[in-house]
């Protein structure tokens, strides 16, 4: 039984305009967690690398956080 | 039926054939005023709908989804060179349409929006058909017990309202100093 926030919220797309949802992705220093951290499914870790790389680029997360 | 097979892969190996699901997003320029917004939107819709429904591509672009550009603060600072000066940036009106075209509009669109004056950052990227939009709501904070309130508990009933008759005061006076 998986325990991550995509599985028991049934989320099958990520989407990079989904801030708070990214954001619980990302550590305090804005950079993204490793799959251990996360509890994610490789296929669940590279949609939500990839959303979190859209939202940065878009500024809509930050690249880093000081 | 084989050749059936063949022949439909053949179709689809050409680009103009084969429509796909492109999501655009945008940041136009906080200067632009509000009531040109819709025209900057409409500008973006035209390009696809121009690319892409001629007859000669053979596809027609149409449009799934859309969301109004809405005013957003950015999480760092944007800088744009115009010419020899940098703007930057540190909001903008961000909006998104998703939509179904061919490949060909995909690239041209990308190509007009880095062209475009009025926005400063576009994102064209392909996505699926379904939304997209997580359903969950935002986790609700931990509800902390607060201990800084006050709450409003009866205050202690000042004894004895009545007034002090002088006698009475000096007597107590006297204790005091008394001691």
């Amino acid at each position: 039984m998986s325990n991550n926030i995509l599985t028991q919220n049934d989320i099958q797309h990520v989407d990079y305009k989904d801030v708070d949802l990214l954001k619980q992705f990302v550590n305090p220093h804005g950079r993204i967690m490793g799959r251990k951290k996360s509890g994610l499914t490789a296929k669940q870790q590279r949609a939500v690398e990839a959303a979190i790389k859209r939202a940065r680029f878009m500024g809509l997360l930050p690249f880093i956080q000081k | 039926m084989a050749d059936d097979a063949v022949m439909e892969i053949n179709e689809t190996d050409t680009d103009a054939a084969v429509l796909r699901i492109y999501e655009v997003g945008y940041h136009i320029t906080p200067s632009a005023k509000e009531e040109d917004l819709e025209k900057i939107v409409a500008s973006i819709r035209s390009v696809i709908e121009s690319a892409g429904g001629g007859p000669s591509s053979g596809g027609k672009a149409s449009f799934i989804a859309e969301g109004a550009p809405s005013l957003t603060k950015l999480a760092y600072p944007i800088m744009v060179r115009v010419g020899d000066k940098s703007i930057e940036y540190d909001r903008g009106y961000f909006g998104w349409i998703k939509f179904e075209s061919a490949i060909a509009v995909a690239r041209s669109l990308e190509a007009s929006l880095k062209q475009n004056q009025n926005i400063f950052r576009s994102i064209v990227f392909r996505t699926v058909r379904e939304d997209t939009r997580a359903k969950m709501k935002a986790p609700q904070l931990r509800e902390v017990k607060r201990t800084d309130t006050i709450h409003k508990a009866p205050r202690r009933v000042e004894e004895s309202s009545a007034p002090i008759s002088e006698e009475q005061l000096e007597k107590a006076i006297q204790d005091i100093t008394a001691e």
